[in-house]
C-alpha cells in the first residue's frame, strides 16, 4: 500500500497554489538562468575551441622593430639563447678594431712624416740652406715624392708589424677584460644566469598594418582597423557572413564591430583613403574581443577593427608595416605552468637574439595571456561561475524559505503529526513526507528550467555573448556539466536545507508533538522587553516571534541590496568615469612618436604654441594577482608610463627640486596600489631584468592612467637618453605638421573613454533587466515570508478583529514589524553592499591592467533602497488584502479542524 | 485462558515524577495491575491523578522512571526507540480526546493513513460502515461534527486492527449523546474484532461499561476491580 500521506501533495499544492506558484517561478528563473548560460557558455567554448584548432591559433606572437633577417628566424626558430657574451666581445673588438686601426695609422703618419721631414732639414742643413721658408719648401717637395714610398716601407718593417700586433692583441684583451669585469651585470639584465631551456618553434609572419577606418565615408577616421593579409598561414578567421577578400578592392572586417557601426556585407568603406568593398564578416581567431594593445583595460569594439585583405592589397597599404612574426611551439606545453615556462625561456632567448642580430622586440605576448584571445573564454567562464554562484545563493535563500514555510506547518500540524507518530508512523516517514514537496517543486523548478535553458534562455546568453564579443558561429550543444548543476545542486541545496530544518523540526517526541510543545528549551519566563507602549511592546512581540523568518529575510534582503548596488554602480562608475574623462586628461592631445628625428634626421619639431616635448617609457610595477578572479587582463604586471617632463611645464607641475629618483605619481596609480607619499617604489623593465628604485614625492590628478612624472633630465639620465631626446608632444590642439607616418600613437580623451563606452555597450541591456529582476526577487522573497508570518497569526488577527482592533491597527501590528525589518535590512545591506562593491571593484582591478574606482551617485543610492523598499509596498497591499480576509470565525474554530 | 492472556499487558511498579528539587511531582508512585487480552479496560480517575502519564507510558509515547511495561511478555524499556515505534505500529491504536485529523486528507484517506501502518489492517469500507461514515467519506475534516470527527478518529486508529485500542478521553470535547454513540463504536469494536481496549476517563458513568476498571489517585491504583456486571454504553446515563 502506498502511503497515503502522499495524497496530500496535489491537494497542498492545489490549496496554496499561489505560494507555491512564487517558489516554483522563482525555481525555475534561477535554474533557467543557470542552465540557459551553461549552454550558452558550452556552445561558444567547444566553438571558440574547435576555432583554435581548425584555425590555427597561435601559441604566440612577437613584434619586431625591423624585418627578422634570415639569420635571425632561424635563431629564433631554434629555441637557443645567443651567445651574448661573444656578442659583445665581437662587437667591442670591431670597435676596438676601428680605434686601433685610426691610431695605428695616425701614428705612422706623424712617424713618417716626421722622419721625412727630419731627413729634409738634415740635407738642408749639409747644403748650406737656412732660409726657412725654403726648408718648408723643399719638405713639402719631399713629402709628396716620398711619402707613399715611405709609409708602404714603413709598414712592412718587422718593428710596425709588431707594434700594430701588439696594439690589437692589448685592444682584445682589454675589450675581453671589459667584457668580464661588466658580465655579472650583463647576465644579470638579460637573464642568463637563470634556468633555461631551449623552446624550438616554428615562425610565421603575421605581419599587420594599422590603418585608419572611415566607415561612414565622411572623411573622418572612425576607427584604427589592423589588416591582415588573407593568405596568413596562422591566426585564420571564420566567416558569419560572406566570403573572404578575392579581389584588391574587397576587404573583409569583423562582425561585432561591423554590428556596432552599422556596416553590413555589400557596404564600402574607406581605409587610409581608399575605397574597400566589404564581401565578409570575420571571428579572427586571435581576435575574439577587440583589444589594441595587450595592456588595454577593456577591448574596443568601436573604436578599433581587425579586417582581411589580398596580398596585393595588403602589399599597397600606406601606414608603416608591423614586423609581427606568430610561433607555434614544435613541442606543445601540456598545461598552465609548463607553458608560462616555456613563454618565459622564448622570451630570454627572443632578447638574445634581437640583440645580437640587431633588432628590437616591440611586443611580446604569450598566447595564453593574450586578452584578446582570452579575455572572451575567462568572461564566458567567470560569467556563467558567477551567475550560477548567484543563483544558487537563491536557491539556498528559498530553500530556507520554504524550510521556514514546512516549519510553520509542522507546527500548525504538531497534534496530527503527534498522532501519527503514536499510532506508529516513524520519524523517516514524517521526515520523507514532509521532504516530499520541496523536492517536487525543486524537480518541477529544474525541468521546466532547464527546458527554457536548452531553448529561450541558451539564445539570450548567446546573445549576451554575441553583443560583446567577435564569437565564431556555434551550435547548441548538450551540456552535462550544466545540467548536473542546473538539476543536482538545486535539488541538493533543497534537500540538505530542508532535511536540515525538518528533522531538527521532528526530533521531539511523539507527546511533545501532542502537547503542541515544539520548543526543545522552555524559556522559563517570557522575555523582559521595554516598557514602551502597548502596541510597540506588540509589534516587539511579533519581530520576536518570528525571528527565524526574519533572519532569512534579513540575509535575502541584504544580498538583493547588495547586487542592486552592483546593477546601479558599475553603470554610474562607467558613466562617471567617461563625464570625467576631460578632467583626467592632463594634456588634450598626446602625440608619441616612432622616433624623435625624421628620416632625415632632423628633429621632428611642430609650429604649435601649445606643444611641450615629453619623454616616455613604460615600465612595469609588480602587482600580488589574488584567486578571486583570474584569467581577466594581460596576466601580467601593472604597464606604467613614466613620464620626463620638462621645466616649467604647462601641463604637469613637479617642484623645482624634485630629484632625479623622486617621482609623481598619477592618482590612479595611488588609488589603485594605495601608494602613500614617501613610499618607495620598484618600477622594472619588461625584456630585461633592469629595475628602477624611486620615492614618491607626490601626486598628480590623473585618473586616466597608471602614471609617473619626473623631471626630464632626471629622466634622461636615469633611463640612459640623450640629452636631445624626447617621445613625442604635449599639446591642446591637435598637431597638423607632423608627418604621420611619423607618429606611432596618438592618446586622446576617446582613449580614456573607450574603456567605459565598451562596457556600457556590453552591460547596459543587461543592468535594465538586472535590477528588474532584482526588485521582482526581493518582492517575491518578502511576500513569501511575511505570508508565513500572517498565516502563522491568523488566529491572532482574527482574535484581535474580535475585540475591535480595525484593519488598519491590526496592519500596524503585524506589517509594520516586516517594514521596521525590511527598511533597516536595506539600509544595512545598502551600507555592506555599497563598501563591498569597492572592495570587490578593487580586486578585480588588480587583476586588471589600469584602473578607475567604484562610484555610485546619491542619487542611485537612493534608488538602489528605493526599488528594494517599492517591491516591498507591493507586498504589503497584498498582505494587507490577506489581513482584512481574515474572518473572525477563524480564532473560534476548533484548533485540529 | 493462559498465564499470557491473562497478564497481556502487564504493568509493575510504574514510576514517573516531574521536574525537580522543590518543583518535583510524582505523577505515578508505583502502580501495578494486569491486563487481559480481549478486555475492555478503564483508567479512572480525576485530573492529576496520572491516568494520561499511565496510559502514555503504556503506549510508548512516554518513559517511566521506573518500573516496566510488557506486552505479550515484552519489556518496553528493553526496546530502542525504533522498536518502541514499531510496537506502537504493530499493536497500538490510538484515539485523543481532539481528534487530530490530517485537514487536507478526506474521510477515507484519514482512515487509510491508519490502514497503510498495518500488517493485516480491516477493510476500510467494512469500518467505515461501522462507524456510519460510508455518507461522508469523501468529505473533510472540517465539513463534519465533533462527533463525525471523532468516528474518523476512532476508524483511523481501528483499521489497524490492533491488539490495544487507547483511548485518552475520548469523549471529553462530545455531547452526551455523541459520547454514548463513541463509546457504543468502542465497544463495538472490542467485541467485533477482540482488540483490547484501555480507556483514560474521569467520567464514573464510562468505567460501567468496562470488563476491568483501574482506578488512581494521587498516582497509585486505588481500586483494581474486574467489573462482573459490565452494561453496554447505551445504557449509560450520566
Amino acid at each position: 500500500m502506498k502511503n497515503p500521506l502522499i495524497k496530500r501533495i496535489p491537494k497542498e499544492l492545489a490549496s496554496d497554489w499561489r505560494k507555491y506558484l512564487v517558489i516554483i517561478i522563482f525555481m525555475v528563473v534561477m535554474i533557467g538562468v543557470i542552465s540557459g548560460m551553461y549552454v550558452g557558455h558550452d556552445s561558444m567554448l567547444k566553438a571558440i575551441d574547435a576555432g583554435r584548432e581548425e584555425l590555427i591559433i597561435e601559441d604566440g606572437s612577437f613584434e619586431l622593430s625591423k624585418e627578422a633577417s634570415l639569420a635571425l628566424v632561424s635563431a629564433i626558430e631554434s629555441g637557443e639563447r645567443a651567445d651574448v657574451r661573444q656578442y659583445f666581445i665581437d662587437e667591442g673588438i670591431r670597435e676596438a678594431d676601428e680605434e686601433v686601426a685610426k691610431a695605428v695609422e695616425e701614428n705612422l703618419d706623424t712617424t713618417v712624416r716626421a722622419e721625412i721631414e727630419a731627413a729634409v732639414r738634415a740635407q738642408c742643413a749639409a747644403n748650406g740652406i737656412t732660409d726657412e721658408e725654403m726648408i718648408t719648401g723643399q719638405i713639402d717637395a719631399a713629402m709628396e715624392t716620398r711619402y707613399d714610398d715611405a709609409i708602404a716601407q714603413a709598414r712592412t718593417s718587422d718593428e710596425y708589424q709588431k707594434a700594430v700586433e701588439e696594439a690589437y692583441e692589448e685592444a682584445h684583451e682589454a675589450v675581453i677584460e671589459a667584457v668580464d669585469e661588466k658580465w655579472e651585470e650583463t647576465a644579470d639584465e638579460y637573464g642568463l644566469n637563470e634556468e633555461f631551456e631551449a623552446v624550438p618553434v616554428t615562425l610565421y609572419e603575421n605581419f599587420y598594418h594599422n590603418e585608419s577606418e572611415d566607415n561612414d565615408n565622411d572623411g573622418t577616421e572612425d576607427a584604427t582597423i589592423r589588416l591582415f593579409s588573407s593568405d596568413a598561414p596562422v591566426n585564420k578567421a571564420s566567416f558569419l557572413e560572406g566570403r573572404a577578400p578575392k579581389d584588391s578592392y574587397e576587404i573583409a572586417i569583423d562582425r561585432m564591430h561591423a554590428d556596432n557601426v552599422g556596416v553590413s556585407v555589400g557596404d564600402t568603406i574607406t581605409v587610409s583613403g581608399s575605397e574597400f568593398k566589404v564581401v565578409g564578416l570575420l571571428s579572427y581567431v586571435n581576435y575574439l574581443t577587440l583589444h589594441e594593445s595587450n595592456t588595454d583595460l577593456m577591448f574596443d569594439a568601436f573604436g578599433f577593427d581587425v579586417g582581411m585583405v589580398t596580398p596585393d592589397a595588403f602589399e599597397a597599404l600606406p601606414s608603416r608595416l608591423h614586423y609581427n612574426y606568430a610561433y607555434l611551439y614544435d613541442t606543445k606545453p601540456a598545461e598552465q605552468v609548463a607553458q608560462a615556462d616555456d613563454a618565459d625561456h622564448f622570451l630570454k632567448m627572443l632578447i638574445t637574439q634581437t640583440l645580437v642580430h640587431d633588432n628590437e622586440i616591440e611586443d611580446y605576448v604569450p598566447e595564453y595571456l593574450r586578452q584578446a584571445s582570452n579575455f572572451a573564454p575567462s568572461d564566458i567562464d567567470g560569467d556563467t561561475t558567477g551567475t550560477s554562484i548567484l543563483c544558487y545563493i537563491l536557491i539556498a535563500v528559498i530553500a530556507f524559505v520554504f524550510a521556514i514555510t514546512i516549519s510553520n506547518t509542522i507546527e500548525k500540524e504538531a497534534s496530527v503529526i503527534g498522532t501519527l507518530r503514536a499510532s506508529g508512523y516513524t520519524k523517516r516517514e514524517m521526515i520523507v513526507h514532509y521532504m516530499t514537496m520541496p523536492v517536487i517543486v525543486t524537480l518541477i523548478g529544474a525541468i521546466v528550467g532547464n527546458l527554457l535553458g536548452y531553448t529561450a534562455l541558451r539564445q539570450v546568453a548567446l546573445d549576451l555573448y554575441y553583443n560583446s564579443y567577435s564569437m565564431p558561429a556555434c551550435k547548441a550543444t548538450f551540456s552535462q556539466e550544466g545540467l548536473i548543476k542546473t538539476t543536482i545542486i538545486p535539488l541538493v541545496l533543497m534537500f540538505l536545507i530542508n532535511l536540515f530544518v525538518i528533522v531538527k523540526k521532528l526530533q521531539l517526541s511523539p507527546l511533545k508533538f501532542l502537547r503542541k510543545d515544539l520548543r526543545k528549551t522552555r524559556r522559563s519566563k517570557a522575555r523582559r522587553i521595554p516598557a514602551w507602549s502597548f502596541l510597540r511592546r506588540f509589534r516587539l512581540r511579533v519581530i520576536l516571534q518570528n525571528m527565524s523568518n526574519y533572519a532569512v529575510l534579513v540575509f535575502g534582503v541584504i544580498f538583493i541590496e547588495l547586487m542592486l548596488c552592483f546593477a546601479f554602480g558599475l553603470p554610474d562608475s562607467l558613466s562617471h568615469y567617461s563625464k570625467n574623462a576631460p578632467e583626467m586628461m592632463f594634456a588634450d592631445y598626446q602625440y608619441i612618436l616612432t622616433s624623435s628625428k625624421d628620416a632625415e634626421g632632423d628633429l621632428i619639431e611642430t609650429s604649435e604654441p601649445s606643444a611641450e616635448r615629453f619623454s616616455n617609457v613604460s615600465l612595469k610595477y609588480t602587482k600580488d594577482n589574488n584567486a578571486l578572479f583570474s584569467g581577466r587582463g594581460s596576466g601580467g604586471d601593472e604597464s606604467v608610463g613614466v613620464y620626463g617632463i620638462i621645466d616649467d611645464s604647462a601641463y604637469i607641475t613637479l617642484p623645482d627640486d624634485l630629484e632625479k629618483d623622486e617621482i609623481f605619481i598619477s592618482t590612479a596609480f595611488r588609488d589603485k596600489f594605495e601608494l602613500r607619499e614617501g613610499d618607495e617604489i620598484h618600477l622594472h623593465e619588461e625584456y630585461a631584468n633592469k629595475s628602477y628604485t624611486f620615492t614618491v614625492r607626490g601626486v598628480s590628478e590623473y585618473d586616466g592612467g597608471i602614471a609617473a612624472f619626473m623631471k626630464n633630465n632626471s629622466f634622461n639620465e636615469v633611463f640612459d637618453k640623450d640629452e636631445d631626446a624626447f617621445s613625442g608632444y604635449l599639446s591642446r590642439n591637435e598637431l597638423t605638421d607632423i608627418d604621420e607616418k611619423n607618429i606611432a600613437v596618438v592618446i586622446t580623451q576617446e582613449d580614456i573613454t573607450k574603456v567605459t563606452n565598451q562596457l556600457m555597450h556590453s552591460m547596459g541591456q543587461f543592468f535594465g533587466v538586472f535590477k528588474i529582476a532584482l526588485v521582482v526577487l526581493s518582492a517575491a522573497l518578502i511576500y513569501l515570508l511575511a505570508k508565513i508570518i500572517i498565516e502563522r497569526n491568523e488566529k491572532s488577527i482574527s482574535m484581535v478583529k474580535i475585540l475591535g482592533f480595525r484593519n488598519g491597527e491590526i496592519a500596524s501590528l503585524y506589517i509594520l514589524p516586516t517594514a521596521i525589518v525590511v527598511t533597516i535590512c536595506t539600509l544595512i545591506g545598502f551600507v555592506c553592499g555599497y563598501f563591498l562593491m569597492i572592495w570587490i571593484f578593487r580586486v578585480f582591478m588588480m587583476q586588471m591592467d589600469g584602473y578607475f574606482a567604484f562610484y555610485m551617485s546619491p542619487g542611485s543610492m537612493a534608488l538602489s533602497m528605493i526599488y528594494l523598499l517599492l517591491g516591498y509596498v507591493f507586498v504589503s497591499v497584498i498582505d494587507f488584502i490577506r489581513i482584512k480576509r481574515i474572518p473572525t470565525d477563524e480564532a473560534l474554530k476548533n484548533m485540529d479542524a | 485462558m493462559s498465564r499470557s492472556e491473562h497478564r497481556f499487558l502487564e504493568i509493575v511498579d510504574l514510576r514517573k515524577s516531574f521536574g525537580e528539587g522543590e518543583a518535583r511531582q510524582d505523577v505515578l508512585r508505583g502502580v501495578n495491575f494486569n491486563v487481559k487480552k480481549g478486555e475492555f479496560c478503564v483508567l479512572l480517575g480525576p485530573s492529576g491523578s496520572g491516568k494520561s502519564t499511565l496510559l502514555n507510558i503504556i503506549g510508548g509515547i512516554d518513559k517511566q522512571d521506573s518500573g516496566y511495561v510488557a506486552i505479550d511478555g515484552d519489556k518496553l524499556e528493553h526496546m530502542d526507540e525504533k522498536q518502541i515505534t514499531m510496537y506502537r505500529r504493530l499493536h497500538l491504536g490510538y484515539v485523543f480526546q481532539m481528534y487530530n485529523l490530517i485537514p487536507n486528507l478526506n474521510v477515507k484517506e484519514n482512515i487509510e493513513v491508519g490502514a497503510y501502518l498495518s500488517g493485516h489492517p480491516l477493510d476500510t469500507e467494512e469500518v467505515l460502515t461501522t462507524l456510519g461514515l460510508q455518507d461522508h467519506k469523501y468529505k473533510y475534516p472540517n465539513q463534519l461534527s465533533g462527533g463525525q470527527q471523532q468516528r474518523v478518529s476512532i476508524g483511523r486508529a481501528v483499521v489497524k486492527n490492533p491488539d490495544i485500542l487507547m483511548c485518552d478521553e475520548p469523549t471529553g470535547a462530545l455531547d452526551y449523546k455523541t459520547s454514548k454513540e463513541i463509546l457504543a463504536l468502542i465497544e463495538d469494536c472490542n467485541t467485533k474484532y477482540g482488540t483490547t481496549v484501555i480507556m483514560v476517563t474521569h467520567n464514573e458513568a464510562i468505567s460501567r461499561m468496562a470488563d476491568h476498571v483501574i482506578r488512581l489517585r494521587d498516582g497509585v491504583v486505588r481500586h483494581d476491580i474486574i467489573n462482573e456486571n459490565k452494561i453496554s454504553a447505551s445504557e449509560l446515563e450520566w
